[in-house]
């Protein structure tokens, strides 16, 4: 999610007329009165070349070329991520994915780190919730080099006891960090109150008791499951030829062969239902603010409709939330809603952080806003705007070679039509009020919002009354725990609790 | 200010005669071996004082602009810190010909993006837009640089904006006030001492005719860079600027200068203080010079060496190997004034702060008594090199490239000029700033301990 240094949206500045005396142009007397000088011709932005083929094995390459600046960019996908965690040790995605780079089953980790190094490139792994990468960076004359490391890391990680123990360890203190974190908190809350028990409500960073449990042979045990070359996707993009790209994934990833896929089994989320929950740290000087609901997923016919509505709601061009809290009553830095419109289900969430004082105000601005967004049909105008600005963009979305390799990447992960690249533009104008009006009133459901405040509970819950919001749960952030069905973990007997060295996370390893 | 294109002449400081000679065998011609393209760029000052840079790229059709104006938190006077991005976030409330928040949202409705921020040195204000909306971009900046709109409530509200920015992003984040602690402990006189985004206190009592003074003093032509990357014509772009930025009235009075220096330090300097943080943080921080600064190449190439990648110093020894600290780097903030080259490490549960104290130090040591090697010198090179070509992809990133040449160096052809000299940077050149700056008597350490740790 983008954040804005500064504030978008209009705002209603007639507030000011009454001091409009003092509204002195700073400096320039004769200045034009004038309007908005008219464009020039305008050149049309096409959608850059790419290849897409499939290995024998099944693996799908992508090839991306560009010639300005001497680099090769290699991202491996796989279609696995914290989904698949086993029940009772969310992390092993993760852990797996940090693990990839720390050793071979042919090289250290210390080898492997002084050879990207020495070439001057860059290697990265991670994961989500549905997918786990790794990204190589070379300049052009180290392309076979990245690509041989590139497999090696992939489909040969040693997941070697004393990686994984070190692992665990950054890992664990990163949580520690974490729970200091208001933005983590209240993330990982709201995803725990719109997805209850599904994967996509647990925490993919797992916790300290998760993480613990996990062992070596589940670290094996997920990469020989996932990481097959007919459950990845590889995009090649940069200076070099096709040819030279294609030859170059058969060479290093032609002979692993193809694999059977284990369908998955996961649960389903629970139907939208309102609950507040309030995360309580006595310290905190501002309340992060999470209000949010299931959506839909990636695939799903409405995609294209919804994203334009959350967008009016608090996205990128348009934005009321950002107009009513940031610029009408100066709330908060910023205040957004984001689809996340994910493989398997979706979410939307609107976001802000405000001062302790003004917690129950901001909330009820932002509910009602959804409420809004439901009950009012949005004027053409206002659906022109947003729609000018996501459909304008297009070209502003198609500058480097690795945005063109990423929009060609999701279409190709999500298993979208091939021919929605080229459309996009058309596409977003052809949506109508009556659609928005349509999707609103489908999936936006203000009286069933999953909501969390993450602050100082004492000093906002009477401003919470007062602005009609009187159930809720209050959870002092030590008794936070994401894996349980209430959220809460039962008060440690005897340990001290504000040791400043061996935290009580570690404590109760 | 404008000599840094000429090599650092560091060679004859050669302490150790062994060393010396086979960096100056091994190394002194060093070539990348995949040389990046040079910008294309041309540059003019119109007659108000404004300058231009040009840079035709027509690959996609969009164009980007960046305004930046010579002032950051370094000009604020006492008192008013913070007030230069708090001033910043009032070029958005209107102009003469523009309502309050019309810049965006005029940007937006032709698929365009814009923003600004702040720093010690620049305020910098910038639009990526399609190329057509060019003469849009070039009307809104002259607008506001002209003729902005002064208005007690949107000052009002903006600054509980800010309030709200601060809290949230120094406040509120674990280690969030970090540079804000190190820095009030390093820097006695010269601004560095105080954060961007200003205290509360500051915040509070600016008023509106600090806003007006602001303007008058610092937006003005002469103080102004605009630079357009993209797809235009620049004979065309050139016309459109001057028709639009080149009314903008040349400023009545010089721009302000005068910054207080800082005083050397003579002896160490040492704090402890607490911070509702999980994880104590220990700092171990040099003053160094400004960026262009001759010594300035090799202490890049030292940041490089000790915390590039997963093979360098301190990530490999503190982090990795003696899994001392969760994170830890050491990197010299090189910018327009003498600032700092300051090491972190956030210490791992059951690792003490002085162990982590004694290790960032040792490091230190090792670069004045050791030295560093010809594979750890070519390593920092080859990855500046892959910063080099991996930060020139995007008409954003070269427009930075440019403008801060032309800004921060006083010299445009520092966009590309630097190159060679950090490929010619050597292993003696690095052990002899170490040996310049790495000293006691130039030392800042600082224990940040969770609250109640203190002994």
């Amino acid at each position: 999610m983008t954040r804005l240094r500064s504030g978008i949206g209009p705002t209603s500045w007639i507030l000011c007329l009454a001091v409009c005396a003092s509204v002195a142009g700073a400096q320039t007397v004769d200045w034009p009165s004038e309007r908005p000088p008219r464009p020039l011709e305008a050149r049309r932005a096409t959608f850059p070349p790419y290849e897409v083929r499939t290995l024998a094995n099944g693996l799908q390459v992508i090839a991306v070329l560009h010639h300005e600046q001497p680099a090769v960019n290699m991202r491996m996908l796989v279609r696995a991520g914290s989904v698949q965690d086993l029940q009772g040790k969310a992390g092993v995605a993760t852990l797996a994915a940090a693990l990839l780079d720390q050793g071979t089953t042919s090289k250290s980790a210390e080898q492997i780190a002084d050879q990207i190094d020495f070439i001057g490139g860059a290697l990265g792994t991670g994961s989500g919730s549905d997918l786990s990468f790794v990204e190589v960076v070379v300049m052009k004359d180290s392309f076979n080099v990245g690509m041989d490391m590139l497999a090696d890391i992939v489909r040969r990680p040693a997941f070697a006891p004393e990686e994984i123990e070190r692992q665990k360890e950054q890992a664990t203190s990163s949580l520690q960090v974490n729970r200091e974190d208001p933005a983590y908190v209240a993330g990982a809350v709201i995803d725990r109150l719109v997805y209850g028990l599904h994967p996509y409500g647990l925490p993919s960073t797992g916790t300290p008791e998760t993480l613990a449990a996990i062992t070596q042979a589940d670290l094996q045990a997920y990469h020989a499951r996932n990481f097959v070359p007919n459950n990845m996707i590889l995009g090649i993009v940069g200076d070099v030829s096709g040819d030279e790209a294609f030859a170059a994934a058969e060479r290093v990833f032609g002979g692993w062969p193809a694999a059977e896929l284990t369908p998955l089994r996961i649960v389903d989320s629970p139907p939208p239902t309102r609950r507040i929950v309030i995360i309580d740290n006595p310290d905190a000087v501002q309340t992060g603010i999470r209000v949010g609901q299931l959506g839909i997923p990636r695939n799903s016919p409405d995609y294209l409709a919804f994203d334009l509505a959350v967008k009016i709601l608090g996205g990128e061009g348009a934005n009321r939330l950002q107009r009513v809290l940031r610029s009408e009553r100066g709330l908060t830095y910023g205040a957004s809603a984001d689809l996340a419109a994910r493989k398997r289900a979706g979410d939307f969430v609107a976001e802000t952080d405000t001062r302790t004082e003004t917690t129950g105000e901001a909330l009820r601005l932002m509910v009602d806003e959804f409420s809004t967004l439901r009950r009012e049909r949005v004027s053409q105008r206002e659906l022109s705007d947003a729609q000018a600005y996501l459909a304008g963009t297009f070209p502003l979305t198609i500058e480097t070679p690795n945005d063109i390799a990423t929009q060609v990447l999701n279409v190709v992960f999500y298993e979208l039509p091939i021919e929605e690249i080229g459309t996009f533009s058309e596409r977003v104008q052809q949506v109508t009020p009556g659609d928005i009006q349509r999707v609103a009133q489908r999936y936006v459901l203000p009286d069933r919002l999953s909501i969390v405040l993450v602050g100082n509970a004492a000093a906002f819950v009477p401003q919470l009354r007062r602005v009609g919001f009187s159930e809720f749960e209050i959870i002092p952030i030590d008794e936070l725990d994401l894996m349980s069905a209430t959220l809460r973990r039962p008060v440690l007997q005897g340990g001290s609790t504000d040791a400043p060295v061996d935290g009580p996370l570690l404590a109760r390893q | 200010m404008s000599d840094t294109t000429s090599p650092p002449v560091s060679l004859r400081v050669a302490v150790c005669a062994v060393m010396s000679v086979l960096a100056l065998v091994m190394l002194a011609p060093v070539q990348a071996a995949v040389p990046p393209p040079k910008l294309q760029y041309q540059i003019t000052t119109l007659p108000n004082g404004l300058r231009v840079i040009l840079s035709e790229d027509h690959s996609t059709p969009i164009v980007h602009v960046s305004v930046w104006y010579h002032v950051g938190s370094k000009n604020e006077r006492e008192g008013r810190t913070g007030f230069a991005h708090l001033f910043e976030h009032m070029m958005f409330k209107g102009s003469k010909n523009v309502e309050p928040e019309g810049h965006i949202s005029l940007v937006a409705g032709v698929g365009g993006r814009s923003n600004a921020y702040t720093t010690e040195d620049v305020t910098v204000f910038w639009q990526t837009l399609p190329s057509q909306h060019l003469p849009l971009a070039l009307w809104l900046e002259a607008d506001r640089m002209a003729t902005l709109r002064v208005d007690e409530a949107a000052f009002q509200r903006e600054r509980e904006v800010v309030k709200e920015e601060r809290r949230l992003r120094i406040e509120s984040q674990p280690y969030g006030r970090l540079s804000e602690i190190i820095y009030d402990t390093a820097f006695v006189t010269h601004p560095y001492k105080h954060p961007t985004i200003g205290s509360m206190a500051d915040l509070e009592a600016a008023s509106i005719a600090d806003v007006r003074d602001f303007h008058r003093t610092y937006y003005v032509p002469e103080n102004t860079t605009v630079t357009i990357v993209g797809d235009f014509d620049s004979a065309e772009a050139l016309q459109l600027v001057t028709q639009y930025l080149g009314r903008v009235p040349k400023a009545t009075r010089p721009v302000p200068r005068e910054i207080p220096r800082e005083p050397q330090m003579m002896e160490e300097r040492r704090a402890v203080v607490e911070e509702a943080w999980p994880l104590p943080a220990v700092v171990v921080a040099f003053h160094i010079p400004y960026d262009g600064h001759p010594d300035s190449y090799p202490l890049h190439i030292t940041s490089k060496i000790l915390s590039d990648g997963q093979s360098a110093r301190l990530i490999r020894e503190l982090v990795y190997t003696r899994r001392l600290c969760l994170s830890a780097f050491g990197a010299g903030n090189l910018i327009e004034d003498p600032n700092l080259f300051y090491a972190v490490c956030i210490v791992q549960p059951g690792q003490s702060p002085e162990a982590a104290e004694a290790a960032l130090i040792d490091e230190f040591e090792k670069l004045k008594d050791e030295g560093v090697t010809l594979q750890e010198v070519e390593r920092a090179q080859n990855q500046f090199a892959r910063d080099y070509i991996l930060s020139r992809g995007s008409n954003e990133d070269k427009a930075m490239h440019l403008a801060h040449a032309a800004v921060i160096h006083s010299d445009v052809t520092t966009a590309d000029g630097e190159f060679d000299i950090f490929m010619s940077t050597t292993a003696v050149d690095v052990q002899r700033v170490a040996r310049s700056y790495f000293n006691e008597s130039n030392r800042v350490v600082l224990h940040v301990l969770p609250r109640g740790a203190r002994p």
